[in-house]
């Protein structure tokens, strides 16, 4: 699965750091999603989601369809 | 937006109090396990009820510790969690397959004496370093 989190996230001035507190997850957490390595649960995806103030297929899409 | 070092503040908070309540936990099980090895021997000279009731005590706070460590995980924030879930089945799977080999070689003449209280110390091993391991292949930068 890809994502824009590491875009969105810069768009905003946001550290790493930042979006984890946002999101009650660790930095290590962020910083995995953002590189792949880790695919978030729906019920992460969601509060990303919501917190970006977009709709969930705006952030992560399907490797093949990105 | 600000955050700190590591996240979020909440989830430091929520894992540094369920650490310690685990190391207390562990610490009351460890404490009772050495007095069920030890008191018939040293302290009561093997009454039955008070070894019953060492035993007893000892598997009360084996349970605690259960529960303490079942929060502890659930504190976690998912990463850490799918992390953990991760090496417990390697672990799982390990300790099976060590326990079936190290239970064979008493019989088999290579060993002979053979303690089943080992197996932990590979469990323990075992546990670390997937949990090492798989964080490490996730967080690398």
């Amino acid at each position: 699965m890809k994502n824009k989190l590491k875009v969105l996230r810069a768009e905003r001035n946001w550290t790493q750091a930042d979006l984890a507190s946002a999101l009650d997850v660790t930095r290590q957490t962020v910083n995995a999603i953002e590189k792949g390595k880790y695919d978030p649960s729906l019920p992460l995806a969601f509060k990303v989601a919501a917190l970006f103030a977009m709709p969930i297929e705006q952030i992560f899409s399907h490797a093949e369809d990105a | 937006m600000k955050g700190n070092e590591n996240g979020s503040t909440d989830l430091n908070t929520r894992i540094n109090q369920s650490s310690v309540r685990l190391l207390l936990c562990t610490s009351g099980w460890v404490t009772t396990t050495a007095v069920v090895a030890f008191g018939p021997r040293l302290w009561w000279e093997f009454d039955p009820t008070m070894t019953l009731i060492a035993i007893v005590l000892n598997l009360i706070t084996g349970a605690i510790m259960l529960v303490a460590q079942y929060r502890h995980l659930m504190s976690m924030d998912e990463l850490q969690k799918q992390t953990h879930l991760e090496a417990m089945a390697i672990t799982l799977g390990v300790t099976a397959i060590v326990t079936v080999t190290y239970g064979n070689m008493e019989p088999a003449g290579l060993l002979a004496d053979t303690r089943p209280t080992n197996i932990l110390f590979v469990t323990g091993v075992t546990y670390i370093v997937a949990v090492i391991v798989l964080w490490m292949r996730r967080t690398s930068e």
